[in-house]
């Protein structure tokens, strides 16, 4: 499953990041595989806001959809 | 770590001498992600004076300082240094450029702000860190060993609290013994074999991790970006074993974030929120700055003492017809008088005097009416001078000042990427994403100044398409508080019909330029910082600093329309326009044909363009066909000036003239349809 589909307070391990520009923007932010996330919000329009390492990102819908997770 | 065996010059390489500076002093470079408090550090070293540019060939802004005998350059916030976008181009350029970088990180999220410190040392360049916000650490109980810090990075560390000026002392010596850091062994080793084609180490480094724009720059071939992925991943997995060495987290796993930070974006409260912030920006902005206070300045200090004073003077040494006429209460002209003096008012002080006793029995207006062109040209109705100092000064500076004002605080707070956040799905239908914000919020300041502003929006595309919906579709103050009293007027079916025609036409636009202009809107990725109670000194500063920066820009412009449309009045040229717009105002549009008047005006500032629609009792249909009319063609000539400046000259004229037929179109069918 992707990223985008986690429901709200669910808890992920990032298993696999997308090839392009964004990858590297992940990785320094944090996200990387292994990298363990958590859904605060989700929002009407598919963004998410996410929790991990002390940190809280909002990412859009269809970028989310692009990192595969799975569950602890 | 192996002793380098090439002297290392401090040279400069950006193929062109970007930044013009003293070549005797050393350059200070402060870098950091966005939300450090880097901001408040170089506020703290520059002083007072400093100097903000644009980058040479953007539009990035970067503000620059004396600090003791250094150059100090503030650096826009990067998660990395790369080419991915405009403010990292800059912020790399700079750094090349650099003889000392100065880190500043956050205490609180060194796990994110440490992997652009380990790609400053890679880089080979002389480093000093700032590790920021410990109070904020202390109260999430994070402690952060620095002097292991120190350690492990191989370059000088200091602790501060920048907002309290806490431990900035200290900076001077972190300065002094910036050095270079600890770096990868093999790493270290390959760059070191390429500095023979290319200039510098950190050049080395970013050509290896896939910068296409320097490895031009010294022709090399490109590099396949999988060597940045080894790269990128190996640093971060060497910043996290730091991590554990450097960490002392007392509790893990506690909830960090405020509880408002997190109903402020969640989908239950954050849009009643939103409505919250909005309706008290709009009280704070539209109604106590741009009425009232406005009121004061523009029509009592600005035209009544300011504007009267100047005219006056230019009377007293000028051939001048006085024309003075005694409002009643209800505004109507209950007498008049008129005198002419040929030599100016000091030559005839008798009579002047008269005339000003005879003015004292009521509430007088006063118009100067010149003899010469010329003073016509500068001081007269539409007086280059009189018009634009007014406009500026006494108009357009307060609302600018409760703008940035407004902005500063949302900004200082945390609470704008959480805005953006928030509309970020709305935006992107017509093609913006939630950055765009900013912008159009200003909009409804002052388009001019919102203008300006799109240079923050990340591609061209989306500065584009930002642009042409401020200049069509959003009126600005000045226009809003003509239009509401109008359409208060005209009903509640007139100013619904209004409301729904601009915004469907706002999405239309948008959504075509969408479609049709190459690219896609970047996806939102944004961080959200700490909400915490806004600085008032943090915000002050700012906001002065944000609002000189714009008059600085845009009084020019001004001033440039104003003599304009004033050359166009005193030649005849205006009225000729006005003669030749009206049989379509009349036929097409319904209305009456002083109408034309109004929209011609409407160019010149866009108040007189509403407030001329004013005196013509218009029926409410015909209401609404003249405000969408004049909302969507574009607005004053001084955002127009800007928008050439901004857009450039081509696509400018594609967005004015096409807003002309657009505005002229819409309405008439406006008009067909309901009148």
């Amino acid at each position: 499953m992707t990223l985008g589909d986690l429901r709200k307070g669910g808890n992920a391990l990032i298993q696999d990041l997308p090839e392009g520009e964004f990858r590297s923007q992940f990785i320094r932010l944090g996200l990387v595989k292994g990298a363990s996330v958590r859904c605060l919000h989700r929002l009407p329009g598919g963004t998410i806001v996410l929790e991990f390492s002390r940190q809280e990102i909002a990412l859009s819908g269809e970028l989310a959809s692009t990192i595969l997770v799975t569950i602890p | 770590m192996h002793d380098l065996d090439i002297q290392h010059k401090p040279h400069r390489h950006t193929g062109k001498e970007a930044l013009p500076s003293d070549p005797l002093k050393q350059r200070v470079v402060l870098v950091g992600n966005p939300n450090v408090g880097k901001s408040v550090v170089f506020n703290y070293l520059s002083g007072l004076y400093v100097d903000v540019s644009n980058f040479p060939g953007t539009t990035i802004e970067i503000a620059k300082a004396t600090y003791l005998h250094y150059e100090l350059y503030d650096t826009p916030g990067i998660y990395g240094v790369s080419s991915f976008n405009d403010e990292e181009r800059v912020a790399r350029d700079i750094i090349l450029n650099a003889d000392i970088v100065i880190n500043v990180v956050d205490a609180v999220h060194l796990e994110r702000d440490l992997f652009l410190t380990q790609q400053l040392i890679d880089m080979g360049k002389r480093v000093g860190v700032v590790v920021n916000m410990l109070d904020e650490a202390k109260k999430r109980k994070i402690a952060v060993d620095l002097e292991m810090l120190e350690l492990e990075l191989g370059v000088p560390v200091i602790g501060t609290v920048a907002i309290r000026r806490d431990g900035l002392e200290k900076i001077h010596e972190l300065v002094v013994n910036a050095r270079e850091g600890k770096q990868q062994k093999e790493l270290h080793a390959e760059l070191h074999n390429m500095l023979s084609t290319l200039g510098s180490q950190a050049e080395a480094l970013l050509v290896l991790e896939g910068d296409q724009i320097v490895a031009d720059r010294h022709g090399v071939a490109h590099v396949h970006a999988s060597k940045r992925e080894e790269i990128y991943i190996d640093r971060r997995n060497r910043v996290n074993r730091l991590l554990d060495r450097v960490l002392v987290d007392v509790q893990v796993g506690k909830r960090f974030s405020s509880t408002l930070g997190r109903l402020a974006v969640s989908p239950l409260f954050g849009f009643p929120i939103l409505a919250l912030v909005l309706y008290v920006l709009y009280l704070f902005v539209g109604v106590f700055v741009a009425q009232d206070v406005v009121d004061i300045s523009e029509d009592v200090i600005g035209k009544g003492i300011v504007e009267f004073h100047i005219k006056q003077f230019v009377a007293s040494r000028a051939a001048t017809t006085v024309r003075i006429s005694l409002i009643e209460e209800d505004g109507q002209v209950s007498d008049s008088r008129a005198e002419f003096f040929p030599e100016g008012l000091e030559r005839n002080p008798s009579l002047w005097n008269e005339l000003r006793d005879w003015a004292e029995s009521g509430d007088a207006e006063y118009e100067f009416e010149y003899s010469s062109p010329w003073l016509i040209l500068f001081f007269g109705e539409f007086g280059a001078v009189t018009m634009t100092l007014t406009y500026l000064v006494f108009l357009l500076l307060p609302l600018v000042l409760g703008f940035y004002f407004a902005l500063s605080m949302l900004e200082d707070s945390g609470y704008l990427p959480r805005l953006a956040t928030l509309v970020d799905r709305v935006l992107r239908i017509i093609g913006l994403n939630g950055r765009a914000v900013i912008p159009l919020i200003l909009g409804f300041g002052c388009v001019t100044m919102a203008t300006i502003t799109t240079r923050l929006l990340g591609t061209q595309r989306e500065k584009t398409i930002a642009t042409t919906i401020l200049q069509l579709a959003i009126p600005c103050s000045a226009q809003l508080g003509v239009i509401a009293a109008l359409l208060a007027t005209a009903g509640a079916t007139a100013t619904l019909i209004y409301v729904c025609v601009i915004t469907a036409f706002l999405v239309l636009v948008g959504t075509v330029l969408n479609s049709k202009l190459p690219g896609e809107t970047s996806p939102l990725l944004i961080d959200l910082p700490a909400m915490r109670f806004p600085q008032m000194n943090n915000v002050v500063k700012k906001t002065l600093f944000k609002s000189w920066f714009f008059m600085k820009e845009a009084s020019p412009w001004f001033f440039i329309g104003a003599l304009l449309v004033s050359v166009l009045q005193v030649t005849g040229a205006l009225r000729h326009i006005m003669d030749a717009l009206a049989p379509i105002v009349v036929g097409w549009l319904q209305l009456p044909r002083e109408a034309a008047t109004a929209f011609v005006m409407g160019l010149v500032r866009r108040d007189f363009g509403a407030a001329g629609l004013y005196d013509l009792s218009l029926s409410p249909y015909q209401t609404v066909a003249a405000l969408v009319t004049i909302t969507l063609f574009v607005p004053c000539v001084a955002s127009l000036m800007v928008m050439f400046k901004e857009r450039g000259l081509r696509e400018g004229m594609y967005i004015w003239f096409g807003s002309l037929l657009l505005a002229l179109t819409v309405g008439g069918i406006v008009s067909q349809i309901l009148l």
